[in-house]
């Protein structure tokens, strides 16, 4: 009998000398240890590269950290999904790895299984309820955040209102360590939020695949997810409020030649601000900015990606476009009622083939299901990764900066590599600092030392390829988001396995998901960053790691879409289908192997991309 | 009044099944629902059997059989069968038709050639028995000129005494002398790619996929199985090309006008694994697949041809539309059961998904 194929384990893997030291950068619970090896290798690790593509920032892994917690819990001990357990993380090399914990003691199942059924039925019967429940709260946690006071600079001495009446009894050494905590439980409560729906929402999905599979075993996700996606969520709301400020500039003349033109945004927004119709114009922006302004120029997951309220050039470039669609007399919105429209006609025409009575009702009853859930899938994305995220990042940049003025750190970003264990030490330092009177000195050095040497181990851990899986694959997977979110299926752990040996410049095809159908040949761009945006020409194929709401006005533009990350129900997958356009996700590699200029051809009915010809 | 014998396609109609054989009667249908079928006209199974009596074609095969034994379930007697179907055919074939039979033919022959515009126009005739019994019978392509067609039906009637029917109706117990059909006369279609296609995907039973199998030239190549098709898979409802699997398909079937014979011709080796159909041809097959089972109320096995003379879509034709016989006749039996959405999702949360490594 053939060995098993694996990976190798964790304790196995070579990492490059550059990366010596990278363990520090991450608490001892997120790394793979000698004391838990047997558990470990029991389970078969891969590399998260949805939520973490790339080298993990040591602050911006607190996403992650609390994820683990979060989707897990709502998996194991709150709607008790029977066989199913949590999502364990791991960081090896900088990058992180995870595993579906293996299912739990039969006997745990049952117990499970009583509750699922109570626990999940309520909420499916009262989900329009839930949801706007949920979405008061997560907006009161947001305000909150945003309402944190974070000092700008100590005070030599406080000022009389703090002691008169009657002292206030803290000062701001107390305030400063206070804000970061409060800002650490909130971070963790949002993502306890960010799970509250979404197994369900996951699980229903499935089902419904499931359901759709047996009636018509030939049916293809891609079409399955045109069934169930919603177009009026949140998602979707960014974009459409570009698209309404741009005919608003029509309107004004004097607005729509100042926003044609080719220059960087901030220049544009002074032209504005010296006339009328400018100055009104921008109110208009600032009355819509929060909350739909603050979308992540990336995933959200990485301070460095920026939002568009920190890069306004991002929606000033689509503004651009659309202002001269309009001239031209094109229509730039999406038509929702197209689009519902044609769920509807999917949806009537397949239940029109099923042939009995019984089938036709269990198969209208499961899609019922997944309509009345799936959309927080799409929701949730908005207000979390990126509404609340974009308040977090300029949160915590506000004590970067601090931490800049006293000379504990060089630049503000750089609070982003020291973990959220550590970053209080930094705080308590310069509070120390401050309390201890004039002349006290900080650490200073030895911090900035640590941060220069932590980018210099991140730079090394871009260039290090990371193994994609560790230890012997499982026959199966009973956790849905590692099935649906991650695409763990046969093929790609078997792609996997085939290594990486191949050099990039000799590959010619490589396969994804077939996220939307229909095929595409032309130029590719590849958009490593949402700013490499303005270089985009009408026609190209976009090529991008993944793509997120703020990179909807792109999808006007191009001919088809292939991404290295996500599935089915990727933002890159969801738009593709609503604009008809050919894509492949989840590639892993397509920005890698591919140039921009390399002519490539984009199936997206069977998920190849082929090199036809290189630049 | 004697009974009528012979009718233009689009006079016969689903009930006239046993009048004209029921390939007659799906095309006439066919027509009537408005589909492009080649023109042409039908003999009825009267045609037949006023040959065969009319004639002394019956008792000339009556007196022969007499003398005839064979065991058709003797493996060694199928060269008796085969010696006495060269026999028999060579009888019927001798025969001359009756002069009114032959006038009226050569007549509905000189009307096609009138509609068509131009002379001897080609034909194939094709047989059409009551029940269908594909392959037992033969065609005969690419027949022109009135005295050719005349034969030509003579010959597709004499196929009833090939070695293969002839052993099928020992088999039965039925009579070797007398087996009557009908023969379709039709147009054909100058192909430049021809093939079959199923409203259903025969692989799993999906009724949402219309599964398309053709290759270069005549239809003959792909029912034959003779060629290795190019196949699609095209989703109903969608209308998106699911699967294309690009074969190599050696040679075509083709006429070749010197020899008028048909014949297998090598492919050049750039043309071998080039698809037979433009994606429009396949998303236009597939629209005419979807109306004929609109039409029929039932799975379809249809065969189509591309004329390399017309302009795309008039350059399709649908040459024949049978019930699909495999997964039609199947009762039709619920997959999922009578369950709730929440019994669904039950069901879903405690099946672990397997992934084979």
């Amino acid at each position: 009998m053939a060995e098993a194929k694996k990976f190798p384990y964790a304790s196995e893997v070579v990492l490059p000398p550059e990366l010596a030291g990278w363990e520090e950068m991450y608490p001892p619970q997120r790394l793979f240890s000698k004391d838990r090896q047997a558990w470990e290798n029991k389970h078969f690790w891969f590399q998260d590269k949805i939520h973490a593509p790339e080298p993990m920032y040591p602050l911006d892994d607190i996403f992650q950290e609390a994820w683990q917690i979060a989707l897990s819990q709502f998996t194991t001990r709150v709607f008790c999904i029977p066989p199913a357990q949590g999502v364990a993380q791991r960081m090896l090399g900088c990058y992180m790895y995870i595993t579906p914990v293996e299912p739990p003691p039969p006997e745990v199942i049952g117990e499970k299984a009583e509750r699922f059924g109570k626990r999940v039925f309520y909420v499916f019967e009262n989900y329009e309820k839930l949801w706007n429940k949920w979405l008061e709260k997560f907006q009161a946690l947001g305000r909150e955040m945003e309402s944190l006071k974070i000092p700008k600079e100590f005070d030599k001495y406080v000022p009389d209102s703090e002691v008169f009446p009657a002292p206030r009894g803290y000062t701001q050494a107390y305030e400063l360590i206070e804000a970061f905590n409060t800002i650490i439980s909130q971070i963790f409560k949002a993502w306890q939020y960010h799970f509250e729906y979404l197994n369900l929402a996951y699980l229903a999905y499935l089902m419904f695949v499931d359901t759709a599979r047996k009636l018509f075993p030939g049916i293809k996700e891609s079409t399955i997810g045109k069934m169930v996606a919603g177009a009026e969520v949140s998602m979707f709301r960014p974009e459409e409020e570009l698209c309404r400020l741009s005919r608003l500039a029509i309107g004004q003349r004097p607005v729509a030649e100042i926003l044609k033109k080719d220059i960087p945004a901030d220049k544009k927004i002074e032209e504005l601000k010296a006339i009328d119709a400018g100055r009104i114009w921008l109110e208009e922006i600032e009355r819509i900015k929060n909350p739909w302004f603050f979308v992540s120029c990336g995933s959200g997951w990485y301070h460095y990606e920026g939002s568009w309220t920190n890069k306004m050039d991002v929606p000033f470039s689509y503004m651009q476009s659309y202002v001269q669609r309009l001239e031209k007399g094109e229509t730039i919105e999406r038509s929702l009622t197209a689009i519902s429209e044609e769920r509807n006609r999917l949806v009537s025409e397949y239940k029109a083939l099923i042939k009995t009575d019984d089938d036709r009702k269990s198969f209208e009853d499961a899609y019922k299901v997944v309509r009345t859930i799936y959309r927080y899938a799409e929701d949730h994305l908005f207000w979390v990764e990126h509404w609340l995220h974009t308040i977090w990042f300029e949160k915590i940049r506000e004590f970067g900066d601090l931490l800049v003025k006293y000379n504990v750190l060089k630049k503000t970003d750089d609070i982003f590599l020291f973990n959220r264990f550590e970053v209080p030490m930094l705080l308590e330092d310069l509070a120390t600092a401050w309390a201890l009177g004039e002349g006290a000195p900080t650490r200073g050095v030895f911090w900035m030392e640590k941060a220069a040497k932590r980018e210099k181990i991140l730079d090394a851990a871009r260039k290090w390829m990371a193994v994609p899986g560790l230890g012997v694959p499982p026959e199966e997977v009973s956790e849905p988001f590692t099935v649906m979110l991650w695409g763990i299926t046969t093929d790609k752990v078997a792609e996997w396995l085939k290594g990486s040996e191949v050099e990039s410049k000799d590959v010619t095809e490589i396969k994804g998901f077939a996220s939307s159908a229909g095929v595409a040949e032309g130029p590719a761009r590849v958009l490593k960053l949402l700013e490499d945006v303005v270089q985009l020409k009408q026609g190209e194929i976009m090529v991008a790691p993944c793509t997120n709401p703020s990179w909807a006005p792109v999808f006007t533009k191009i001919k088809a879409a292939v991404t290295d990350i996500g599935g089915l129900t990727s933002h890159a997958a969801i738009v593709s289908r609503e604009y008809g356009l050919p894509s492949v996700t989840g590639t892993g590699i397509a920005t890698s192997v591919i140039k921009t200029g390399d002519i490539i051809k984009v199936d997206g009915s069977t998920g190849t991309v082929v090199i036809v010809k290189r630049a | 009044m004697a009974e009528k014998w012979i009718y233009w396609l689009k006079e016969v109609g689903q009930e006239d099944n046993n009048v004209v054989g029921k390939k007659c009667a799906n095309l006439g249908e066919l027509i009537k629902a408005g589909f492009h079928v080649p023109p042409g006209f039908a003999l009825g199974v009267e045609a037949y059997s006023r040959f065969m009596k009319e004639t002394e074609a019956t008792d000339i095969l009556l007196k022969f059989l007499e003398t005839f034994h064979a065991d058709p379930n003797n493996v060694a007697d199928t060269l008796k069968f085969e010696e006495a179907s060269n026999a028999m055919r060579a009888m019927v074939e001798s025969v001359r038709m009756p002069p009114d039979m032959e006038k009226t033919i050569k007549e509905y022959y000189a009307e096609m050639c009138r509609i068509a515009g131009c002379e001897n126009i080609y034909v194939a005739a094709r047989s059409a028995g009551p029940v269908s019994h594909p392959g037992q019978y033969e065609t005969y392509l690419n027949v022109s000129g009135a005295d050719d067609v005349v034969f030509n039906v003579i010959r597709v009637w004499s196929s009833t005494f090939n070695t293969r029917s002839i052993i099928a109706r020992a088999r039965l117990g039925l009579p070797l002398h007398y087996d009557p059909i009908g023969v379709a006369v039709l147009t054909m279609v100058d192909a430049k790619a021809a093939g079959v296609m199923f409203t259903v995907n025969p692989v799993n039973g999906d009724e949402s996929k219309v599964a398309i199998e053709g290759s270069f030239g005549y239809g003959e190549a792909v029912v034959s199985g003779n060629v290795t098709p190019d196949r699609y898979l095209v989703d109903k409802i969608t209308m998106e090309i699911d699967e294309k699997i690009i074969s190599d398909k050696g040679s075509e079937f083709i006429y070749n006008p010197e020899t008028k014979e048909m014949e297998y011709v090598e492919l050049a080796p750039d043309q071998r694994k080039r698809q037979c159909l433009e994606d429009k041809e396949v998303l236009e097959l597939t629209r005419l697949a979807k109306k004929v089972e609109a039409h029929f109320r039932c799975p379809q096995d249809i065969e189509w041809s591309i004329s390399r003379s017309l302009p795309f879509p008039e350059s399709i034709f649908l040459v024949q539309a049978r019930p699909e016989s495999v997964w039609g006749k199947k009762k039709k039996e619920s997959v999922l059961g009578k369950k709730s959405g929440m019994e669904l999702l039950f069901e879903r949360a405690t099946t672990p998904i397997k992934v084979k490594i």
